[in-house]
Order: structure tokens, then C-alpha cells, then sequence
């Protein structure tokens, strides 16, 4: 049972292994407090998602399918447009229209027709929370490179005094803005996937 | 902004694909290829030219009245998979060889962020009717060249001798990465110096 | 035929209740989004002059770059809400003007520019390049020549957002220059 979470995780990673839902991991990633905020929503989506397609698996006829799973899907989106307008506003307009863009994130398509169509409710919830998870992680990664990189700081939420921002003393003062730019962001995907085959291929030849 | 204005802005200056991330999933998909890649592109425009008139209309004239805007989301990508649905029956009717060579990709046109993305920010840049329609057009067009590029470039790539664990999609990414890098010589200065 | 009829009300139920839910949380959420513009509206206009709690909102156009503008009668200012043209697209400026069409403050508010460069226009010191410019003597300054060499470098790589920004300032100066004259 555990398995069906981890493997979101790791193994068969969103991001960096299957390569989905990638439009959003470079769009948002120039700050960490974005990579956040998106993968909340995401990891939101993937819950509601996966669970009425799983609970609704005998309702929904197959040839309606696809347009029932879209459906579910922006309807969850469509929350998560509206709740973060409302209550956190500044996120809401840092990610713009990746919000609305979570509803074609293959990830959630995906799994709700690889996976939440055919398993239990536990089991689907479990895929949500590992995939979802393992989005963000991967998110992070990228922003947190991106970001240290290419700016010099960590943005993280404001509590009190704290403005949310922690600057990394030489770096903020000489980044490298160009991962901060369009380009870098490519250019960091192409080696951090570069890094996770030459893995993969370690532990092959390792077994 | 002017047609030719916004013509220059989504093919160049804002590139869906090396500035604003809009239709990676395809764009690295296919582009190992030239003329998979030149149908990609082809459909793509139709697609998106049709998919932004389409949701302007809809926005413009039956959910703003009734004060529906809430039902953007939905409505908008469900019209997007109708128009992938109908493409798809069309090319398969017309060019069977194209609609084999395209395979997966081409109902994937539907979770494709170019084309919900360009509905989104037409409808955000409140544009008009023939305005939506030449971005759309616009947008498609500047996918096309993107995956046109990089498909020659990776032909060539494809020869070449290139360390392992950077093979297939690494060094495609590493490619759009420096492609991304020659595109930010477009820039809003062009388009001011361009049309005055 | 039963089939199609049966797949159709079916995914029709799915949509309606779809349609419900979000329009409940819409309800939920939609005044809580217009009552949070109302108010950082009020905010950004009460930072830049005092007077702004009393002054009535004048709609001027929803295409040109003055949008509204604000009559402080009292002190013979104006506050007005400018959009100007940046890298990533509109930026929405309030500033205040004295009657005779000077920069006395500005702020930049929704932009799109990009975080390090042209966000830069969002710190409170970035606008005193502006500032007492823009009346009869001494014009607003829209291009990179025309700034003290500290200021033209520390606008380097976001030259297009300071332009956006001083072409909006220089046309609410005269902007302003028109309303006044007429009273």
C-alpha cells in the first residue's frame, strides 16, 4: 500500500521521470515560494480529482470518459483559482494564469485514467498524495536552483517581521540572472534530467 | 496593439513555447522529427486560431452577460477538446499517413497549455474578435517555428556524438535552452523600433 | 440509442453539479475578492496623499492610458490611475500630480515585469527619478539620456519598464495640465 505513494515520489517522479506536467515546472519556478503555492494546488487537484473519479469509476460510462474526467478536473481547478484570488492574492497573481493551466497538467489527466479509473478510493487517494507530492518536489528542486542561483535568495512566506525573503549573502549581490530567465530554466531542466539518467544508470549497472 | 503588433509579439517576442513555457510536453515530443514536426505545428495553428475565436465568443457573449465568468475554466477546455476531437477525425479522413505519424500526440493537443493558454490570455489582454483570432494564429505560428528549429537542430544532434546520460531529451532541453537564450534578442525595443 | 442517450444525461448531471458547486464558492469568494481590490485601492491612494480618504473617482476613459483620476480640491492636486505599456505587459501606476502637471508621487501597482529587473519600479525609491518633474520647467524624463548617470545605471536591462513608466507620468502631466485649466 505504501508503495502507491512513494512511487510518486521517486521513482516514477512526475517531472523528471515521466516528464508531465512540465509547462508550470519552468513557468513558476523562478521563486520558491511559487513552487509552493503551485504544487498546493496541484497536490489539491490530484485529491479531488482522484477521489470522485475512483468513487465515480462505475457511474461514468467510457465513452464519456475523458470529457467527465476534464470536467471533475477544472471544476477543482476552478476552486483553486477563486480560493487563492481571494485569500492569498499575491501568489494568485505571481502564478497568473498557471493556475488555470493546472487543468492541463497531464499529471492529473493521467493518473485519473492510468490509475484512479481502475483502483479503490485508498488507493487512489494514496497515488494523489504521492504523485502530487513528487511534483512538488521536483518544483522545488528546479526553483531552489533557479532561485539561489539566479537571484541570490530564497523567497518563503512573510511572518511578521520577516519579509519572506532570505538572501544568500555573496550570491544576491552577484547572481546569475540568467537562470532566472527563460533560457536558464530550459538549461537547468536539460542537466537536472541529465543528472537523473546518469542515476539511473548508476544503479543499473551497480545491480 | 496593432495586428502586426500582436503577430510580432507571440511569434517572437513572446514565443509560447522559449519565453512563456506553453507547449513543452509536444514540443520535445516531437521534434526529433521534421515532418512530424511540421504536421505538429500545422495542426496546432488550427487548433489555437480556432480555440481563441471560439472562446472569445463564448466569454464575450454568454458568460459575461449572465456574470458566469466563474465557468471560464471549464467551458473554455471543454471547447478546446471538442475542436482536438473534430481536427482528429478530419486529419484522420484526409491524411491518414499524418494522423499515424502524429499518433498519441495529437489528441494530447487538448492538454497542450499553448492552447488553453492563449484562450486565457486573450481573453485577459481583452482583446476583440479578430483580435483573439490573429493571436491565436499568432501563437500557433510561433509554436510551428520553435518546433521547426529545434527539429533540424536535433536531426543534426542525432549524428553527433553526445555524452550518455545527456541523450534524447537532456540535450533537447540544453538545444531550446540556447534557442530560448537567441529569442530574448526579440524584445518590446524590436517591436517600438519596428513599428515607431 | 439508449446508450448515447444514457452517456449524455449522465455527463450532462456531472456538468450541473459541476456548475453548482462553483457557483457556490464563487458566491463564497467573489466579495471577498472585490472588497480586497476596494481596499488596497484605498490603501495605495491614501499612502500617497493624506486627502485621499474624500475624493470621488472620475472615470475618464477605459482604453486611453488615464483611466480615473482623483480631485484633491483642498490641496489643487490630482491623484490619477495611469496604464502604462511594460515588458510583460500593462502596469497599472497611480501617481500624484500638483495642478501645474508635476510628479509629486508615484507607485507602481499589478505588473507583470520580471522579478530582479523591472520589478525593481516597485521599491518606493525607484520613482524619485521622476519626482518634481513633469510641470512647465522641467519635462518628464523618458529616456534613458535623460537621467543622472546613477539613475540611467541602475535602470540597465529594464530600460523598457522605465520608459512604460514615464510615458504613462509624462501623459498624465498633461493630463492633468487640461483638467486644470478648465477650472
Amino acid at each position: 500500500m505504501f508503495n502507491e505513494f512513494s512511487k510518486g515520489l521517486f521513482k516514477e517522479n512526475p517531472i523528471f521521470i515521466v516528464l508531465l506536467g512540465l509547462c508550470p515546472a519552468l513557468a513558476v519556478s523562478t521563486q520558491v515560494i511559487n513552487a509552493l503555492g503551485m504544487g498546493a494546488g496541484v497536490i489539491f487537484v490530484l485529491l479531488g480529482s482522484n477521489i470522485f473519479v475512483s468513487l465515480l469509476k462505475g457511474f461514468i460510462p467510457e465513452k464519456i470518459r475523458i470529457p467527465s474526467y476534464i470536467v471533475i478536473i477544472a471544476s477543482f481547478v476552478t476552486i483553486v483559482d477563486l480560493v487563492m484570488k481571494a485569500y492569498a492574492p499575491s501568489l494568485s497573481r505571481n502564478l497568473g494564469v498557471f493556475v488555470q493551466l493546472i487543468v492541463v497538467n497531464c499529471v492529473i489527466l493521467g493518473r485519473a485514467e492510468a490509475f484512479a479509473s481502475k483502483k479503490t478510493l485508498p488507493e487512489s487517494i494514496l497515488d494523489a498524495l504521492g504523485m502530487g507530492l513528487g511534483f512538488t518536489l521536483g518544483l522545488l528542486l528546479i526553483s531552489l536552483i533557479r532561485e539561489v542561483f539566479g537571484a541570490g535568495t530564497i523567497t518563503l512566506f512573510a511572518m511578521g517581521s520577516f519579509d519572506g525573503v532570505v538572501r544568500i549573502p555573496w550570491l544576491s549581490a552577484n547572481p546569475a540572472r540568467v537562470l532566472g530567465l527563460a533560457s536558464g530554466a530550459l538549461l537547468v531542466m536539460g542537466f537536472l534530467k541529465a543528472l537523473f539518467n546518469w542515476l539511473e544508470d548508476r544503479k543499473e549497472r551497480a545491480a | 496593439m496593432t495586428y502586426i503588433g500582436i503577430i510580432i509579439t507571440f511569434v517572437f517576442i513572446n514565443n509560447f513555447i522559449l519565453t512563456q513555457f506553453l507547449g513543452l510536453c509536444p514540443f520535445i515530443g516531437v521534434s526529433r522529427n521534421t515532418e512530424s514536426a511540421v504536421g505538429m505545428g500545422f495542426a496546432v495553428i488550427f487548433v489555437m486560431s480556432m480555440a481563441s475565436i471560439t472562446t472569445w465568443a463564448i466569454y464575450n457573449l454568454i458568460l459575461v452577460p449572465l456574470g458566469l465568468e466563474f465557468l471560464q475554466t471549464i467551458t473554455f477546455i471543454l471547447i478546446i477538446a471538442t475542436l482536438v476531437q473534430f481536427v482528429e477525425m478530419v486529419i484522420q479522413k484526409v491524411s491518414p499517413a499524418l494522423y499515424k505519424a502524429l499518433g498519441i500526440y495529437l489528441p494530447l493537443i487538448t492538454t497542450n497549455c499553448a492552447v488553453l493558454g492563449i484562450a486565457l490570455i486573450a481573453v485577459r489582454s481583452e482583446y476583440n474578435a479578430p483580435e483573439s483570432f490573429v493571436a491565436g494564429f499568432a501563437a500557433g505560428v510561433g509554436f510551428l517555428l520553435a518546433i521547426l528549429v529545434m527539429s533540424t537542430l536535433r536531426e543534426k544532434l542525432d549524428k553527433e556524438w553526445v555524452p550518455k546520460c545527456f541523450r534524447g531529451v537532456p540535450i533537447a532541453f540544453v538545444t531550446a535552452g540556447l534557442m530560448a537564450l537567441a529569442f530574448m534578442a526579440f524584445d518590446k525595443a524590436l517591436l517600438k523600433n519596428l513599428l515607431g | 440509442m439508449k446508450q448515447i442517450f444514457t452517456a449524455g444525461s449522465k455527463l450532462f448531471l456531472i456538468c450541473a453539479v459541476a456548475a453548482v458547486t462553483l457557483a457556490g464558492v464563487n458566491a463564497i469568494t467573489e466579495p471577498v475578492i472585490r472588497e480586497r481590490g476596494e481596499a488596497e485601492l484605498k490603501q495605495a491612494l491614501a499612502a500617497l496623499s493624506p486627502n485621499a480618504g474624500t475624493a470621488e473617482a472620475v472615470s475618464v476613459s477605459a482604453e486611453e492610458v488615464v483611466r480615473t483620476y482623483y480631485p484633491l480640491k483642498e490641496a489643487g492636486q490630482y491623484i490619477l490611475e495611469l496604464i502604462g505599456s511594460g515588458y510583460g505587459g500593462e502596469m497599472k501606476i497611480l501617481a500624484l500630480f500638483a495642478g501645474d502637471g508635476t510628479v509629486l508621487d508615484v507607485r507602481l501597482m499589478d505588473n507583470l515585469e520580471t522579478p530582479g529587473l523591472g520589478k525593481k519600479a516597485e521599491l518606493p525609491d525607484y520613482m524619485l527619478k521622476f519626482k518634481d518633474s513633469g510641470g512647465p520647467d522641467r519635462p518628464v524624463p523618458v529616456r534613458k539620456d535623460m537621467l543622472i548617470t546613477a539613475d540611467a545605471d541602475a535602470i540597465t536591462g529594464a530600460t523598457i519598464t522605465f520608459v512604460g513608466i514615464a510615458k504613462a507620468l509624462e501623459q498624465g502631466a498633461e493630463f492633468v495640465r487640461e483638467v486644470n485649466d478648465v477650472q
